[in-house]
């Protein structure tokens, strides 16, 4: 097979149509922008096809519908976001690519999403200078030493577990020292909280009787159960996902076991109750934001938008995500100055922000990036998060991305 | 060697040049000069896409050298890139200079290889596939688990290659650094194909009972294409990490590994120019799928979220498509397609 080199007429005519389409297209984009509205760019780094798309979809529908609403509302006068999502299905290598590519593209703030494409990004984006909220929440990324343009609005995985097991000792226990374990993912995900927690837990007084580890993938338990079960815990932290949660609450039940779980905010989401209905009640789960049904200004905005569509708390924290990056574009703004370390001060300027109730006030500080210090407790019952409390750790400086 | 009709050599040393008569060696010259030109006219995207698929050649080379020509399947490769990028992270925090450091940074992993290379003088085939499938998972465990030199789940920073005061701290800059370590490796593999020790590769893949009674010392060269293998793959992960700046243990899993060998199968086994255009293919496909993604956004939404949540699924099908409809991988129609034009217009 071969093609001959010749220019026919309707190569040339479908080359002059083209040109017209972009011409016109260009003409269309400064159109838009001639009447004083500033384009401001920001990158959204999802996963929507890989490992983690169950929740990396919601998460990034969050993100997308804040963005929606903040340029319907004129949230941010006379500037509209201008949000480029990029699917990397949970592949570094594609989100490194990403990045480079928002950036040419004028990029002045980042939405990222997990753990190995922020810390493969923490260097560019501190070089770049370009401010990036994560859904990685490893506690390394909230000291500015480390990570300068790096931020959260969730607490991060140790301040998290910390905040349960204060929550716990001082609200659930039934003795003094009470047995705990631990159950993670020999992951850096698992492993991120693990020694922060153990510490806080003998400090508090806990007794710690046993640590056993569950990939992310596994389809059975049991074997890490009955190691517990002899030590009889009447805690047992697993740090997981919703898939890996089920499995180790549904090989409990099996096996009699009284111990109450706890997770943390990728643990237990509101799949748990179609994975596990009956094995997950009484558990606990962590959250950094409000559930759907809660009550919140931010809840009933988001129920608008959404038509009354059950959404997921990763939906709700991508929401928050998306709006405090818009507070601090807002502010930016304000001083006339929509640049990346303009949106980092401004992210720093903030102080008990309160992102329409969808998460406990947010402050930012130049020397630390810690959004908070508050965890959210909830039951789950009859496939619904019951509130049980908010704890509030104080702001201690060791434990400062830790 | 496959030449056009009446070229003929005199000499040996003729014949065994890698670029044979005017034509190739313009036609190679004029590709180097426009890549070597390229990051002035493409922006820092492109650039950035043109030096990870400098790092996926060296690595998809050197994974050649172990698969393609000495048939000794790897589902470790991943694991020794990563090796070699901690090496280098590690080096670098103490202090060694970054051409030294990556020097270190590939006999580490070299060393690593070869320890690993010890049990394919016994196993082969899927045997040998899970016992590197199992280094895999003792250094993505040491990776996560050895805190004093990895950073453990922290992971770690590195710094910007420097050579002789000039810091190579810009995409373009990369490029040409990158560049010059994937013709580097492009060549060490081409002429190794050539060597005494190409040819007991190649000899131990076809048959390894005739290459023993040959006088092919098995164990020897295995470990050896391990080790070459290795080395290389250090080399390119340490070109990683210091391109990225930051390191953790989540980008050297088995996915890594799956991606580099679908690189020399779509390619084309055993062959250096076909290892190239496998990591072309490969580093290009998802970006390539992203634009047809957004291309159709605007006509077909429906096509293009399909698209997207296919996009892991395409990753497979070409794969598939490729061993049923093109086995021999991309350097065979390379091949076909200069026949072609060699023969045009005539047919045969």
């Amino acid at each position: 097979m071969h093609s001959t080199t010749i220019s026919r007429p309707t190569d040339v005519l479908q080359r002059a149509i083209l040109t017209a389409a972009l011409v016109a297209l260009a003409l269309f984009l400064g159109a838009a922008t001639a009447h004083g509205e500033t384009v401001v760019k920001i990158g959204v780094i999802s996963d929507l096809s890989g490992p983690t798309s169950t929740v990396g979809v919601p998460y990034g529908e969050g993100v997308m519908d804040a963005v929606k609403y903040i340029n319907e509302s004129g949230f941010i006068p006379d500037v509209t976001i201008d949000a480029m999502q990029v699917d990397y299905a949970y592949n570094v290598q594609q989100a490194l690519s990403a990045y480079k590519k928002f950036k040419s593209q004028g990029m002045v703030a980042l939405q990222g999403w997990g753990s190995g494409d922020t810390e493969a990004l923490v260097s560019f984006v501190a070089r770049d200078e370009i401010p990036v909220i994560s859904a990685s929440y490893s506690a390394h990324l909230t000291d500015p030493e480390k990570a300068p343009y790096n931020f959260f609005v969730a607490a991060d995985y140790s301040t998290q577990l910390r905040g349960a097991l204060k929550y716990i000792k001082e609200n659930l226990a039934t003795t003094d020292a009470p047995k705990i374990a631990f159950i993670y993912p020999d992951n850096p995900y698992g492993l991120a909280p693990i020694a922060a927690g153990k510490e806080y837990a003998e400090e508090l007084g806990f007794d710690i009787v046993g640590e056993e580890n569950v990939s992310l993938k596994a389809m059975d338990a049991t074997t890490q159960l009955l190691a517990l079960q002899k030590a009889e815990p009447e805690f047992i932290w697993i740090g997981g996902t919703t898939p890996s949660t089920a499995v180790i609450m549904k090989d409990a039940a099996k096996l009699g076991m009284k111990a109450t779980f706890f997770t943390d905010i990728w643990g237990a989401d509101e799949n748990i109750f179609k994975l596990a209905p009956e094995a997950s009640t009484g558990n606990i789960s962590l959250q950094t934001s409000v559930t759907y049904d809660d009550d919140s200004e931010g809840n009933t905005l988001i129920r608008k938008l959404t038509n009354d569509q059950h959404k997921m708390v990763h939906y709700i924290r991508g929401f928050a995500s998306m709006y405090v990056m818009a507070e601090a574009i807002r502010r930016a703004a304000e001083q006339g100055d929509i640049t990346g370390p303009a949106i980092k001060d401004a992210l720093e300027s903030l102080r008990d922000f309160d992102p329409l109730g969808l998460t406990p006030p947010i402050s930012f500080f130049p020397d630390d990036h810690r959004p908070n210090m508050a965890v959210t407790l909830y039951r789950l019952e009859d496939g619904k998060f019951v509130t049980l409390g908010t704890e509030t750790l104080e702001r201690k400086k060791e434990w400062l991305g830790k | 060697m496959q030449t056009k009709c009446g070229v003929f050599f005199e000499s040996y040393r003729e014949e065994a040049r890698l670029l044979v008569g005017g034509f190739q060696k313009t036609r190679f010259a004029a590709f180097l000069l426009v890549l070597l030109a390229s990051p002035w006219f493409l922006n820092n995207y492109h650039v950035s896409v043109l030096i990870l698929i400098n790092i996926a050649v060296i690595a998809a080379v050197s994974l050649n050298i172990l698969t393609g020509a000495c048939g000794q399947i790897s589902l470790g490769h991943g694991a020794f890139v990563g090796v070699g990028a901690y090496a280098a992270a590690y080096f670098s925090f103490q202090g060694v200079p970054f051409l030294p450091g990556l020097l270190l940074a590939g006999i580490v992993a070299a060393v690593a290889g070869a320890c690993f290379g010890i049990p394919s003088l016994r196993l082969k085939g899927i045997y040998l596939a899970i016992s590197t499938l199992a280094a895999q998972l003792i250094l993505e465990y040491v990776f996560l688990h050895w805190e004093a030199v990895t950073g453990g789940s922290n992971g770690m920073p590195v710094d910007s290659p420097s050579v002789l005061g000039f810091v190579f701290d810009t995409d373009r800059s990369m490029f040409y650094l990158t560049l010059i370590f994937a013709v580097l490796a492009v060549l060490a593999a081409s002429n190794v194909m050539r060597t005494r020790f190409g040819r007991a590769f190649v000899a131990i893949r076809d048959h390894h009972l005739s290459a023993e009674i040959v006088g092919v010392d098995l164990f020897r060269y295995k470990l050896v294409a391990f080790a070459l293998s290795s080395f290389m793959a250090g080399v390119a992960g340490a070109l990683w990490a210091h391109y990225t700046m930051y390191i953790t243990p989540e980008p050297f899993g088995i996915t890594l590994s799956i991606s580099y060998l679908a690189m020399i199968i779509i390619g084309g086994l055993g062959s250096v120019q076909g290892a190239v255009f496998g990591a072309i293919f490969i580093t290009i496909l998802p970006e390539a799928l992203g634009y047809l993604a957004d291309g159709l956004s605007g006509a077909f939404p429906e096509v293009s979220s399909y698209l997207l949540a296919a996009k892991e699924g395409v990753f497979g099908l070409v794969l598939v498509l490729f061993l049923i409809f093109e086995p021999e991988g991309l350097n065979h129609r390379w091949r076909l397609f200069k026949a072609y034009w060699k023969l045009y217009p005539f047919a045969h």
